[in-house]
């Protein structure tokens, strides 16, 4: 059995191989759609990177979560502001007291 | 994004602002409300739990003291005036000058020593626990100015013969 010819070189083969390459044809504004997908993809990134600030504003600025922290805010400042102004008060009036006691001169 | 920063910024400067106001606010207000006290006792009776027949005793006892004290501190002032005309102008230690300051240490020492035994007798006047409490602060407070002053003098003195 007579095995087929296929080299390469051969000027023939080579002719019937470029024939027989098809070039499929491009969709119609080909190139238009593909820069309009760079263009979406690269805007889709940066709204990627900062959604979460504009989230967590959004959280944020929600009236109930709004008043509750500031309620918090004004309570604990609050509570802080009475026991230092009760530490504050306490030495004041201990002053006075040794002022009455212990003159200066003994301290 | 900008925009959401400062928004941001804005809302903590806020919150920031709400905590201070609220903290000197209230603050300021417990300081208005308890501080300059028109009675001298009132620290006792807020910082030992006094009842009202303790409080009448201690007053009763503070009464007593405090002319003492008053006559003794205008003795001291006035030994205190007659030391420093003394040494006014000096160029020495004059032995008059040297009693003066012997009789002035007197003095302190007796009007500390009445001073102490005023503190024992209120704290006696108050619960036991109340009563030791109260003592070991008196002593702190009056006596530990100076035992700081010569522990401060001594490390000085300390350092100065290591040279």
């Amino acid at each position: 059995m007579n095995k087929p010819d296929f080299n390469p070189d051969d000027a023939k083969l080579r002719a019937l191989l470029r024939e027989s390459r098809v070039a499929p044809q491009l969709p119609p504004r080909f190139q238009e759609a593909v820069w309009r997908r760079i263009e979406h993809a690269g805007a889709g990134r940066s709204v990627e990177t900062f959604s979460w600030l504009d989230a967590l504003v959004a959280r944020v600025l929600r009236p109930r979560l709004a008043f509750a922290v500031a309620a918090a805010l004004v309570l604990a400042g609050a509570l802080l502001g009475v026991r230092d102004g009760a530490q504050l008060a306490r030495q004041d009036a201990q002053a006075h007291y040794l002022a009455a006691v212990a003159p200066d001169s003994l301290r | 994004m900008r925009r959401a920063l400062f928004i941001l910024l804005g809302v903590l400067a806020v919150g920031a602002a709400v905590f201070a106001g609220s903290f000197y606010l209230s603050r300021q207000v417990c300081v208005m409300q308890r501080a300059t006290p028109a009675d001298d006792l009132d620290w006792l009776r807020q910082e030992f739990h006094l009842n009202n027949a303790e409080m009448a005793r201690i007053r009763q006892l503070h009464e007593g003291y405090m002319p003492k004290c008053a006559e003794m501190c205008a003795r001291i002032a006035a030994k205190k005036l007659e030391v420093e005309r003394g040494l006014t102008g000096a160029t020495n230690v004059s032995p008059v000058a040297e009693r003066g300051l012997v009789e002035l240490a007197e003095l302190r020492a007796r009007c500390q020593g009445q001073m102490l035994q005023h503190f024992v007798e209120v704290s006696q006047a108050m619960p036991p626990d109340q009563g030791r409490r109260y003592f070991a602060e008196m002593q702190r407070l009056t006596l530990g100015f100076h035992e700081q002053i010569e522990q401060s003098m001594s490390d000085h003195a300390g350092h100065e013969h290591q040279h």
